[in-house]
């Protein structure tokens, strides 16, 4: 079928509108400086840490995210609606109000911070730590939404015979459940990541912002725009190059849209 | 439909009873007091927008639109193209600030390399940051913050035990206070007004005006009429 012309029109406007931005940011770059640029301790650095908040914050997004979509998809229980829309609340929530939040609830003078600092010494603001806590904050609705909906359209057919014939729940758990669930927990963690290493908002107004311990690529970017411009598009290429480093490999396996594996 | 075009991409610089104003952002408190005396006088209203003076002046050499911009950083504005009539009318001095009460027992400027100390200064990308490092004391700082008002921000939440804020700060928020009596010396600023559309004349001769200079005197800033 010849595929309709107003249809790829309106497509082709769509892809030029989101890579113009990216081509205006080429065409900026400093091409000639470029090596000294990148290889200078106020690009490595971030970037280093970058990839360590966002590697960390997206394994523990896995670990707690992965129950909780569990329980929200299957376990009929009151409330649920309600405890669904607060889970995907950091979604929608301006990530300034979400870092405003945390240093109200894990700040040194917050609501659980308090006796964090009292009890064990542990402050979280102005550290690595308060940094992938900003990240897992922002970066776990992603990884819900993705599994939790593979999980609720999926059937629980497979897994009623499989306890009818006498497995364990543990047993369906790990050998029917998971397995069928192992694209969705693809494609999440690869949105979940994705959002964790673009964090800006909460992590400056929670985490602050200090060479080498809080200060991501986005902090170092908006920071290097004040004072120099080559260093900014510098930082922002090395954005670009990871985002899509990852992005373009997982685009056909993990992420929505195309379904090969099934 | 076309009104509401028109009012997404309205620039407010064309309109003679309103004045958009950039600021430095620990002008915050000071310039809507300065906005009211002026309004009073050429009933003219004044729309504020607040940022680090670099981020601002970035923004201004990008068409971004201003009738007047007062900065806390005077050194670029030729280079971004700020060329219009100027007035330097006031300045403003580094101060080391705690949270009310001093919790953390701060003595003396020595402290401020205290490792477990949580202290908290500007980016030196911004101006209240290149002069702290003029200061010339050590610093083990455990944030540096984007704008002089976040530093202010995580001593007023006691997120940190000390910070380094300007004078006229430490007179906005009652949670913050000098951590112990400190001379007005310099290492300081100084701000400067200029004039990007001509409506704003008016503005940037008010500024340098002894009712201005009063207002500004009574947030904790230092102006030459007023010593």
């Amino acid at each position: 079928m010849q595929p309709p012309r107003p249809i790829l029109a309106v497509a082709a406007v769509a892809t030029l509108f989101i890579s113009l931005p990216v081509i205006g940011l080429l065409q900026r770059t400093p091409w000639s400086s470029l090596d000294e640029l990148l290889s200078s301790e106020s690009v490595i650095r971030p970037l280093l840490l970058s990839l360590l908040v966002s590697v960390i914050a997206a394994l523990v997004v896995i670990v707690l995210g992965t129950p909780l979509a569990w329980t929200l998809a299957r376990v009929d229980m009151p409330g649920r609606r309600v405890i669904r829309a607060l889970v995907l609340l950091p979604m929608v929530l301006p990530p300034v109000v979400g870092g405003t939040a945390l240093l109200f609830a894990l700040g040194r003078r917050g609501l659980i911070g308090q006796w964090l600092d009292r009890w064990f010494g542990l402050t979280l603001p102005f550290t690595t730590l308060g940094a992938i806590v900003a990240a897992v904050f922002v970066a776990l609705p992603f990884y819900v939404i993705t599994v939790e909906g593979t999980l609720e359209s999926g059937s629980d057919e497979l897994e009623q015979m499989a306890s009818t014939l006498g497995a364990k729940p543990t047993g369906v758990l790990r050998r029917i459940t998971l397995p069928r669930l192992l694209p969705a927990v693809g494609a999440g963690t690869a949105l979940a990541w994705a959002r964790a290493l673009g964090e800006f908002g909460a992590t400056i107004t929670f985490a602050g912002n200090l060479p080498g311990r809080t200060q991501t690529l986005p902090l170092a970017t908006f920071l290097a725009l004040e004072s120099d411009t080559e260093e900014a598009l510098a930082l922002s290429l090395v954005m670009l190059a990871v985002s899509l480093a990852v992005l373009v490999p997982m685009r056909s396996r993990w992420l929505p849209g195309r379904r090969t594996e099934q | 439909m076309s009104a509401l075009l028109t009012s997404l991409l309205a620039c407010s610089g064309s309109d003679t009873d309103n004045l958009t104003v950039f600021a430095a952002s620990s002008l915050t408190d000071v310039l809507p007091d300065l906005a009211e005396a002026f309004e009073e006088q050429t009933g003219t209203t004044i729309t504020a927008v607040f940022g680090g003076s670099n981020h601002l002046a970035a923004q201004l050499r990008d068409g971004a639109p201003a009738d007047t911009f007062l900065t806390a950083d005077a050194r670029f504005l030729g280079t971004k193209g700020l060329t219009g009539q100027s007035i330097s009318f006031a300045t403003n001095h580094l101060v080391v600030a705690v949270p009310s009460g001093n919790p953390a027992g701060l003595a003396s400027v020595a402290d401020l390399a205290r490792s477990e100390l949580r202290v908290v200064v500007c980016a030196e990308s911004v101006p209240c940051g290149a002069a702290t490092s003029h200061m010339g004391i050590r610093i083990e700082a455990d944030s540096r913050e984007p704008s002089v008002r976040a530093v202010l921000s995580r001593l007023s939440l006691g997120e940190a035990d000390v910070g380094i804020v300007y004078a006229s700060d430490v007179l906005a928020v009652p949670q913050v206070e000098e951590a112990w009596p400190q001379p007005r010396a310099c290492p300081c600023i100084a701000y400067v007004g200029v004039a990007i559309t001509d409506s704003a004349t008016p503005f940037i001769k008010f500024m340098g005006s002894s009712a201005a200079a009063e207002i500004l005197s009574a947030h904790g800033f230092s102006t030459e009429t007023s010593g």
